[in-house]
């Protein structure tokens, strides 16, 4: 449906030819004359010499039309003249198709970006035109999650549409900044210590929104509290703490997006290389301080990885040559010169992250903030960017700062480290273990619960039964013949790397239309209508925050209600029941009256889970439903999952978190290359 | 450039009235000389261009705001994405309804930029420039300005009679742009020597008669109701949390100055 965009490698002619402007102006222009010649033929335009083909009578219509005569005969010249008359704007209009169909002036957008009196305009238009292509994927991303919801209209598909587009605006507005777009003037570094913020208060004002920082953004309220954090040149400190504790505030303020570009507050003493953060903003420091914001992939505002390394000597409107050997120079620091020619949407998760960090060293900062690096990220590439890091720091002697809630990965390389408990930064003394929540793949709060396991019945009577379901995608077997049984009251898990085909085999199980046979309670899934099939069967996708579309909790939790036919307040007692909060009147009135997207990442998962439950379903399948959690927030997933099991439901998990697996389920599936492991089905496992 | 106050807005309005101007061509060749007469529709259509590049060109300072920028750039995506997917069903109709709430939301002049950019995006994406693509770029503008130029509300009941207050606009920018983009085409569609034709000798209550029955006959019965029609469907379904996840970006009212 969407046009495709242009193939890498990206070139920068503006002259090629296109049929497809050719033909379309071809049928407007036959079009125009057609039309012309129907308007004549209907307002007595066609009475005119020749022979006379067809002898209509000629219709006058009353005031204030009087003037206006319809019909009349059609004669063999009138025909020729009305075509005639025609012809030069026809011959217009193909003439734009033909300039249309060799001129691409999209090319003139990334020219028109680098600089001059309509940059402004160009640079729109490069995002504009960047972001194009990642629509159709957003587009059937939420159009599925729309449909395992069972919704219907135009709401559900978008609003969370323009929720993600909002977000990606956000996302490269702050990497713009940061990086300075739309500076009046450059501060120069002071030769002072590089960080020293001191005795600062960091809070959110009245008209704060969390949409502004990102979706883990403390509201209301909250402050973080940074007695001192000072970084000399030449050392690499770690910020570690659970998501939304502030790591990312902490970085923000160090930026000064949380004072500039947040709406956020700050109070103390805050310098940066003696500048005072407060009021210099993030777009006139960006010469001494490169920020590599979280998820940098969203925030890349350019075509090419060249463009994208080099956009702040571009933005300071450096000539173009310096640029280059400016984007050179950093690509080789980190790493990434082979890239350089790449369209910006081909890179890898890690290939991303590097691009970001070259993009911050391009400037050579003095002073390096680096958001979450590891997430998403294989075990490869997370030793790289360890071994960069190490290296700015240790032997370049950058300020390096990087928040991380994967603190153990990095310690070793560490000069001092941070953690944020309760709204306060706090200096780790050098020896101090690290607490068991700080390791990557364990969390306290889950151990601290697995004896409730036990008390789970799992009453092992048959809810689904999976018989040879076999999916193939753009030719590959995504699912090669699986079969697989889930009990009442189990939890089930789906383990294996990326691309095992977990997403495709729990897809294929709710909403079947792929070869086998998906049966619960013992009725097919595939015959089942919108509604039932919803109280049979029910999917949490990993994008969980698709499934949204209301403006507040409460909305939400009613719309569910709705479109599952279930008994109004259903869904809002599961939500509240899943959070701990339904005996706690304040807590719980704060959660309803919330806008969706403005609860924890946590919160926000378990309302997708209630709302999937609606109905009532007695299969629940969740796709990695620990994604971009902390161990916190994992907790209250779990909690959500055996609470759900408990009821006697099956419930199915796919992920790659193997403590999580481990802690939470029963029986673990392991998949790989689409086929599934030992202990799929019941007659496999001996009782 | 940035340009200061007292200059840009003047320079905003006369691009606005070049732009008008170039629509209403066929009301203001009667009033010139015959031997000027063939020359008018040639100059409307050079103008409307002219027009939309200057505008662009003194508005180009206030896009320096990187969040300003970033949700421009963004919306135009998702408008260009919009209006391309529906181009075999009409066209424009879908595109009225991110419009009028982004300029709702983000004031008029992020609503005419925004209607400016989808177009410019999708024909460039189409390969369909022509010259009436700066018409539907002012048009397109001017539904996504009017959006923001709507007075503010308060009550009890905000955000229901705001949803209702953008339909009823949402209905007539639906007519209204019908009309306008059919006023400047009327005698290129047309041609000479029909009933309904333009004919700069006539009066103008003549001209306006022919035109409105070839308004009624091209767009207004037909494309200008569905327009108005899903325009109004989607307002009422997806107005109010579209207008909240756009508000929800804090984007200042004024950050378009």
């Amino acid at each position: 449906m969407i046009p495709p965009a242009p193939s890498t490698p990206t070139s920068h002619a503006v002259f090629r030819f296109r049929a497809a402007p050719l033909r379309h102006a071809a049928i407007l222009a036959v079009g125009f004359i057609v039309v012309r010649v129907l308007y004549r033929v209907l307002f007595h335009g066609v009475d005119g010499n020749g022979v006379v083909l067809l002898d209509l009578p000629v219709v006058r219509l009353p005031a204030p039309f009087g003037h206006v005569t319809m019909l009349g005969p059609i004669t063999s010249g009138g025909l020729w003249t009305s075509i005639e008359s025609a012809l030069p704007i026809a011959a217009v209009i193909f003439a734009f198709g033909a300039i249309n169909a060799c001129v691409d002036l999209s090319k003139l957008f990334a020219r028109g970006a680098r600089g001059g009196p309509l940059r402004g305009a160009a640079r729109t238009l490069v995002i504009a035109w960047a972001t194009v292509p990642a629509l159709g994927d957003a587009v059937r991303e939420v159009a599925l999650a729309r449909k395992l919801r069972g919704s219907r209209g135009a709401a559900a598909l978008l609003v969370p549409l323009l929720e993600r587009t909002v977000e990606r605006a956000v996302a490269i507005a702050a990497a713009m900044e940061v990086r300075g777009f739309g500076a009046q003037r450059s501060v120069d570094a002071g030769s002072a210590t590089p960080i020293e913020f001191r005795e600062v208060v960091l809070a959110y004002g009245a008209c704060a929104d969390a949409a502004d920082a990102g979706p883990d953004a403390p509201i209301g309220g909250w402050t973080l509290a940074v007695d001192e954090f000072v970084v000399p040149a030449g050392s690499l400190v770690l910020v570690g703490g659970p998501t939304g504790s502030g790591k990312s505030t902490l970085l923000h303020a160090l930026s000064g997006l949380h004072t500039h570009f947040d709406d956020g507050e700050l109070h103390g003493s805050a310098r940066l290389a003696g500048v005072d953060r407060r009021t210099v903003p993030p777009r006139e420091t960006a010469g001494f301080v490169g920020v590599v914001l979280q998820n940098p992939r969203r925030g890349f505002a350019s075509e090419t990885v060249a463009d994208e390394i080099g956009f702040a000597p571009s933005a300071r409107g450096v000539v173009a040559s310096i640029v280059a050997a400016r984007v050179a120079e950093a690509a080789a620091r980190v790493g990434v010169t082979p890239l350089l020619g790449r369209d910006i949407r081909a890179l890898s998760a890690g290939e991303a992250t590097l691009v970001a960090i070259a993009a911050a060293l391009v400037e050579r900062p003095r002073i390096l903030l680096v958001d979450e690096p590891l997430a998403d990220l294989d075990a490869e590439a997370r030793l790289r960017i360890r071994a960069l890091l190490d290296s700015l720091a240790h032997e370049h002697g950058v300020c390096v700062v990087v928040a991380e809630h994967r603190v153990g990965e990095l310690a070793a390389v560490a000069d001092a480290r941070f953690d944020i408990r309760d709204g306060l930064v706090a200096r780790i003394a050098s020896g101090e273990a690290l607490g068991p929540e700080d390791e990557e793949d364990a969390s306290a709060g889950d151990r601290a619960s697995a004896g409730a396991r036990a008390t789970i019945a799992s009453t092992g009577e048959p809810r689904l039964e999976a018989r040879g379901v076999h999916v193939v995608l753009g030719g590959r077997v995504a699912v090669d013949n699986a079969s697989l049984d889930l009990n009442a009251g189990e939890i089930v898990a789906l383990a294996g790397p990326n691309g095992a085909g977990k997403s495709s085999l729990l897809l294929a199980l709710a909403l079947p239309n792929a070869a086998g046979a998906v049966r619960v309670g013992g009725v097919d899934v595939a015959h089942l209508r919108r509604r039932t099939r919803r109280a049979a069967i029910a999917l949490v996708p990993e994008a969980s925050d698709d499934l949204l579309c209301a403006t507040s909790a409460e909305d939400e939790c009613r719309r569910a209600d709705r479109e599952a036919g279930a008994a109004s307040g259903t869904t809002r007692a599961r939500f509240l029941a899943f959070l701990g909060a339904r005996d706690d009147a304040a807590a719980s009135a704060r959660l309803l009256a919330s806008h969706p997207r403005d609860l924890s990442t946590g919160e926000r998962r378990c309302l997708a889970i209630a709302i999937q439950l609606a109905a009532d379903a007695s299969v629940l399948l969740i796709d990695e439903p620990t994604r971009g959690l902390d161990a916190r927030a994992r907790a209250l997933v779990a909690a959500a999952l055996r609470a759900s099991a408990s009821d006697g439901r099956a419930v199915a998990i796919a992920t790659h978190d193997h403590a999580f697996a481990a802690e939470l389920a029963e029986r673990t599936i392991e998949m790989r290359d689409g086929r599934l492991g030992s202990g799929a089905q019941r007659t496999a496992v001996p009782s | 450039m940035k340009w200061s106050r007292r200059v840009q807005t003047p320079l905003v309005w006369g691009g606005h009235l070049l732009a008008a101007a170039a629509f209403a061509w066929p009301l203001f060749a009667p009033a010139l000389p015959t031997e000027a007469q063939g020359a008018v529709p040639f100059v409307a259509l050079a103008l409307a261009p002219l027009a939309a590049v200057a505008l662009v060109f003194v508005l180009d300072g206030s896009v320096r705001s990187a969040k300003v920028l970033a949700l421009l750039g963004t919306l135009t995506a998702v408008g260009a994405a919009v209006r391309i997917v529906g181009t075999g069903v009409g066209g424009i109709e879908a595109v009225f309804v991110l419009l009028i709430l982004a300029g709702r939301a983000y004031g008029a002049r992020f609503g005419f930029l925004l209607g400016v950019f989808v177009i410019l995006l999708s024909s460039t994406l189409q390969g369909g420039f022509g010259p009436w693509t700066p018409f539907q770029m002012f048009a397109c503008g001017w539904v996504g300005a009017g959006a923001g130029l709507l007075p503010r509300l308060g009550g009890r009941r905000a955000k229901l009679a705001e949803v209702a207050m953008l339909a009823t606009y949402g209905v007539l920018a639906s007519y209204a742009f019908g009309l306008i983009m059919n006023f400047w085409y009327w005698p290129f569609a047309v041609g000479t020597g029909a009933g309904i034709s333009y004919e700069p000798g006539a009066t103008l209550g003549e001209n306006l008669g022919s035109f409105l029955l070839y308004s009624l006959v091209t767009s207004t019965a037909s494309w200008d109701t569905l327009r108005a029609i899903t325009t109004v469907i989607g307002l009422a379904v997806a107005g109010p949390a579209v207008l909240a996840a756009l508000r929800r970006a804090k984007l200042p009212r004024n950050a378009l100055r």
